[in-house]
């Protein structure tokens, strides 16, 4: 836990931050409109006797007071899904319509994916990219339980992913996934700052790629369930460089508290337009840990 | 086969929505109108629906969603597949009571009394679409692939983030 000291004078609170890492997280679950209406599930759930919570600030999100959700019949039919609940922040904040033409660079295993599909209502297209082909297994069986038919799958490397005009491009990044710490204990003993600094070469790839991918106007989300600002502020900033074609735009979630992105780090200063970007932290919402950046192409 | 025959190159190569739309609508009875806005594709034995949109030339793993397998005969429907057209069907559907509804999601076979005609039929429980199952000789044959059956969803949470 030691090596979140390094995170001491940037984030606020930072003893209750450090507490809540031992906290085991909540279950939680996203309603999948594509097979039912909130109404319907909500229904069903109470019929059954299972107890949940709405997210304050997302109807379709519920907090599930059970111990294994996977094994509801709604899951297995694709009712729901089960997703952490800052997982369902980034396709929120990149916002697909319906016949829209979106890319997933990195989708497996397919939450945000299928929740972007659910946003489109089954319409246009979402091109969910993952290199690895073990991965594709639990993607193409998340799409086809959730009933995602919008959705087809490539496997390029992301930093190469070939050519496209998009809408809407989603960079949720491999990270050394240091907020997942309350999912997981032990995350952060594999953390260190030389492996966010192996980890950034490759999201500056992959950030890079998707600007070049997205059409003027579009818009690009990059996301990580990492702290490190090796990973988040600086990918950002060195991918955007001095180029006038792209400008961020405030990452803001009605109902869910976000700090600013930093703007200064090791002594470092950074671009004053990264506090656009929203750092999501487990002591404020009571979740796991977020970055969110929300790039619009002119 | 001739040797460009998609079966041998493993390609995806579209397919006339009205020919997929029949073989449902001859089995199951279901209106070829449950298919607006989808195309198929055919790649190697199985056939593929995806929503109607322009796709760009890109290598693909999948296209939508696997519908249908014509490895044997008849084709079969994937459950996926009847989740979503199934409660259109008009005709070779079965509804279970919950007994019978576990033990078709836990992949097992139970003596069913139907009407339907031996092959793949729709199988519903309390209004719901379970997925695909086998009729013949008054047994129906859960037909529910392994990762979705209900004594092996322990993994299931694994696959989300």
């Amino acid at each position: 836990m030691d090596y979140l000291d390094r995170y001491r004078e940037i984030v606020p609170d930072y003893v209750a931050f450090q507490a809540i890492q031992c906290l085991p997280l909540y279950n939680s679950a996203r309603i999948n409109t594509l097979k039912i209406t909130r109404e319907k599930l909500l229904e069903r759930l109470k019929e059954e006797g299972v107890l949940f919570q709405s997210f304050h600030w997302y109807p379709l999100g519920l907090k599930l007071d059970i111990e294994s959700p996977g094994k509801l019949l709604e899951n297995l039919l694709g009712y729901i899904h089960i997703q952490e609940e800052l997982s369902m922040v980034p396709p929120l904040v990149l916002g697909p319509e319906p016949g829209e033409s979106v890319l997933d660079l990195c989708a497996s295993p397919g939450s945000k994916t299928t929740e972007i599909s659910q946003m489109m209502e089954n319409r246009g297209l979402v091109v969910a990219n993952e290199p690895s082909l073990a991965r594709v297994a639990p993607l193409r069986s998340n799409c086809e339980r959730l009933g995602a038919i919008n959705v087809a799958i490539t496997r390029y490397d992301g930093r190469n992913f070939p050519h496209g005009s998009f809408d809407r491009v989603l960079v949720d990044a491999p990270c050394s996934s240091e907020g997942r710490e309350r999912r997981g204990p032990g995350v952060l003993s594999r953390c260190s700052p030389e492996r966010s600094q192996d980890l950034q070469v490759l999201q500056i790839g992959l950030l890079k790629n998707a600007l070049r991918l997205t059409k003027p106007g579009g818009v690009v989300v990059y996301s990580t369930c990492t702290y490190a600002p090796e990973e988040n502020e600086l990918v950002v900033q060195e991918a955007l460089g001095e180029a006038e074609e792209f400008r961020l735009e405030k990452v803001c979630i009605p109902g869910l508290l976000e700090c600013p992105g930093i703007t200064e780090w090791n002594g470092k200063r950074l671009n004053d337009d990264l506090s656009c970007t929203a750092r999501y932290y487990p002591h404020i919402n009571d979740t796991g840990g977020f970055y969110v950046a929300k790039i619009i192409k002119n | 086969m001739s040797p460009r025959s998609s079966r041998i190159r493993n390609i995806f190569e579209p397919l006339d929505q009205s020919l997929i739309a029949k073989l449902w609508q001859d089995r199951f009875g279901i209106p070829e109108q449950a298919f607006a806005g989808c195309k198929f594709f055919r790649k190697a034995r199985s056939i593929w629906a995806i929503s109607d949109a322009d796709l760009p030339r890109l290598s693909y793993e999948t296209i939508g969603m696997r519908i249908m397998s014509c490895k044997d005969r008849p084709w079969k429907p994937t459950t996926s597949a009847l989740q979503i057209f199934g409660r259109y069907a008009a005709k070779n559907l079965i509804h279970l009571n919950r007994e019978e509804a576990m033990i078709f999601l836990e992949g097992g076979s139970r003596a069913i009394e139907s009407d339907c005609e031996p092959g793949y039929v729709v199988v519903f429980y309390r209004g719901d679409v379970l997925g695909c199952g086998l009729y013949s000789h008054g047994k129906l044959v859960s037909q529910i692939p392994k990762e979705r059956r209900m004594a092996s969803t322990a993994g299931s949470e694994a696959c989300s983030d």
